[in-house]
């Protein structure tokens, strides 16, 4: 024992001599080498910062001309150049919001689905279609939503809802007006089937993180799947799943093409969910061609800060969420 | 009913066989003994693998049996058997029969969520759910009951007390169940697995990851419980299997390879590979 001891102790400060020697050359590569991380890391800050600066300064003559009646006024017509975004700020509210309202339930079915119920067989070849799902592209799924979705929603969809819910007083209202196919709904269920993959694989990996401790001794008293779900697995991964819930919503209200091809892009608030509306985004991708004047575009830079300010706050209570779930499933 | 001696005693189990007579005379009135769960030729697989090769034993009401054996020798699995806790996984199944109060708990056609109510277990580690300490047991109590206030309040209570916690979490009850140290935690599990009124109570080493203090503290609430329940203990401790149990079971490589009362076992097994394992020499 102590013969090989000594023997890879003396190996081992002879090794050290050699590094010694190329210590030299290798300190400047290292030197080099941070130097430069450092510099592709400043890149990032430096483009977040021009892009924050010129979106600012862009909608500078914007936000002098009209003040807060930009974000508050309805009306938005380039011929009499008056610009208000409150149509595109509740279209992009609105559409996110059906988007939730379909893509979480849902995205939680399959994730619970993934987790507890499916056999191992059918678990992986789920898991890679989800992944492909999040992979089409949203140009795809905005010829798709138009093609198919919109026609569909058009012939049985929206006259169904309508002579149903739409009797219903107060709700009613919702659902009124003729069936278009392309609306404020349709572009909803567009952005529900695009973040369900986001969400459900985000709850999926939180639901992961649960002690199989937890949940055995939860059915150990007698609860079903359900329970265990919903009394166990859920409060244990609270937080997690806000923060995957609102990384969906982000992207859901920054979704620009798919929206575009079914919304229908008119800038009136309508009552009714059937009626075409606008989001902020897809404002911005029809528009920005025709705005010859400073004001128009002007007005347009200054729309895509609301949305840079929206998103930045929902992805920052995403962030801190997500983080402090980390910091919860280390304990 | 335990002699205090036994929690004092030094670390081999062969050196304190003299003080092990002290349950087999306290447990004399042998006829008063029922079978609460009968195991015939259990056997259980993984996929392909037997675990289990044919158990057939019976678990005395009242009564604590302690399973031994050195690690995949099959003893946890046996425990998950008897709440049928392996139909979580696809892949394991289990043949032969066990019968509690005469009824196959086999049979697929049970039902497994009040089967589970019946049949408390209690794990490795402490599992609170991420609830108060009151909610933590009322939940269990409210899956299968729906009682009022007063007499939810009550079963809490008398639930703590049975598990020896009241004195220490009376005052924060509406506080979250993980806030506790490891060992009111496991007393926790212990109290909610005791609060739906089960008639068996499965522990799966429940003192692995406890402290000295909190282990002789479960380790007293296990004999307080043991006048009420059925009782089935795992346990890598020979020591706890000695002050803990009345009946030992050891088992190797998915057998069992000896079933007695307590002190038979440690101080004169009958098996020599018995013998090896609790004088150390293997496992």
């Amino acid at each position: 024992m102590t013969v090989t001891d000594s023997a890879t102790i003396s190996a081992a400060s002879s090794a050290r001599k050699t590094a010694l020697t190329l210590r030299g050359p290798q300190k400047l590569f290292d030197l080099l080498f941070g130097g430069s991380t450092i510099f592709f890391a400043a890149l990032v800050l430096l483009i977040l910062g021009g892009v924050v600066f010129s979106l600012v300064s862009g909608s500078r003559l914007a936000f002098s001309t009209f003040g807060t009646d930009f974000i508050f006024s309805q009306f938005w017509n380039p011929v009499t150049s008056k610009f208000g975004a409150r149509a595109p700020i509740y279209g992009t509210l609105m559409t996110s919001f059906i988007a939730m309202l379909f893509g979480v339930p849902i995205s939680f079915g399959i994730a619970v689905f993934l987790t507890e119920v499916c056999p191992p067989v059918l678990k992986r070849p789920l898991s890679v279609a989800i992944e492909l799902l999040a992979g089409i592209p949203s140009i795809i799924y905005g010829i798709w939503g138009l093609f198919f979705l919109a026609p569909f929603m058009q012939s049985y969809v929206e006259p169904y809802l309508t002579s149903t819910l739409g009797a219903v007083p107060g709700l009613g209202i919702l659902f009124s007006g003729p069936p278009l196919g392309i609306g404020i709904l349709t572009a909803g269920i567009i952005l529900a089937i695009m973040i369900i993959p986001f969400i459900s694989s985000i709850m999926r990996e939180v639901f992961e993180t649960v002690p199989v401790m937890l949940k055995e001794s939860a059915y150990g008293i007698g609860c079903t799947t359900w329970e265990v779900m919903w009394n166990i697995v859920l409060p244990y991964t609270r937080v997690g799943v806000i923060g995957g819930v609102m990384l969906g919503l982000g992207r859901a209200m920054g979704e620009t093409m798919a929206v575009t091809f079914v919304i229908g892009n008119s800038h009136r608030i309508a009552s009714s969910l059937l009626a075409p509306g606008q989001t902020i985004s897809s404002t911005l991708a029809n528009e920005f061609t025709e705005a010859t004047e400073d004001l128009y575009t002007s007005s347009l830079i200054a729309l895509g800060l609301i949305l840079f300010v929206i998103t930045f706050i929902v992805l920052s209570f995403a962030k801190v969420m997500l983080i402090r779930a980390n910091r919860q499933a280390g304990n | 009913m335990q002699t205090p001696i036994d929690g004092t005693n030094d670390s081999y189990p062969d050196d304190s066989g003299s003080t092990r007579t002290a349950p087999l005379e306290a447990k004399s009135p042998v006829a008063e003994m029922t079978n609460k769960m009968v195991i015939k030729d259990l056997r259980f697989y993984y996929k392909k693998y037997e675990a289990l090769k044919g158990i057939n034993m019976a678990l005395y009401d009242k009564h604590v049996t302690a399973f031994i054996g050195p690690s995949g020798c099959g003893k946890s699995t046996l425990l998950r058997v008897l709440n049928r806790m392996y139909q979580l996984y696809p892949g394991q199944y289990a043949t032969g029969e066990i019968l509690v109060d005469g009824q196959n708990i086999l049979d697929p056609k049970l039902d497994l969520n009040l089967l589970r109510a019946k049949i408390g277990m209690v794990f490795q580690k402490p599992t609170p759910f991420p609830m108060s300490i009151y909610d933590n047991i009322a939940f269990g109590i409210n899956l299968y009951e729906k009682l009022p206030k007063s007499e939810l309040d009550g079963r809490i209570e008398h639930s703590l007390r049975k598990a020896a916690l009241w004195g220490e979490v009376k005052d924060k009850l509406k506080q979250s169940g993980l806030g506790l140290s490891g060992g009111q935690q496991q007393r926790l599990c212990i109290a909610r697995a005791v609060a739906v009124k089960p008639e068996i109570l499965l522990m799966d080493e429940p003192c692995s990851a406890l402290d000295p203090i909190s282990t002789q503290k479960v380790e007293e609430l296990i004999s307080e419980l043991k006048s009420d329940y059925c009782i089935v203990i795992v346990t890598h401790s020979m020591q706890q299997a000695a002050r803990s149990s009345d009946y030992t079971a050891f088992m190797y490589l998915g057998d069992l390879i000896e079933f007695n009362d307590t002190a038979t076992v440690f101080t004169n097994p009958s098996n020599k590979r018995t013998e090896d394992y609790i004088t150390g020499r293997f496992g």
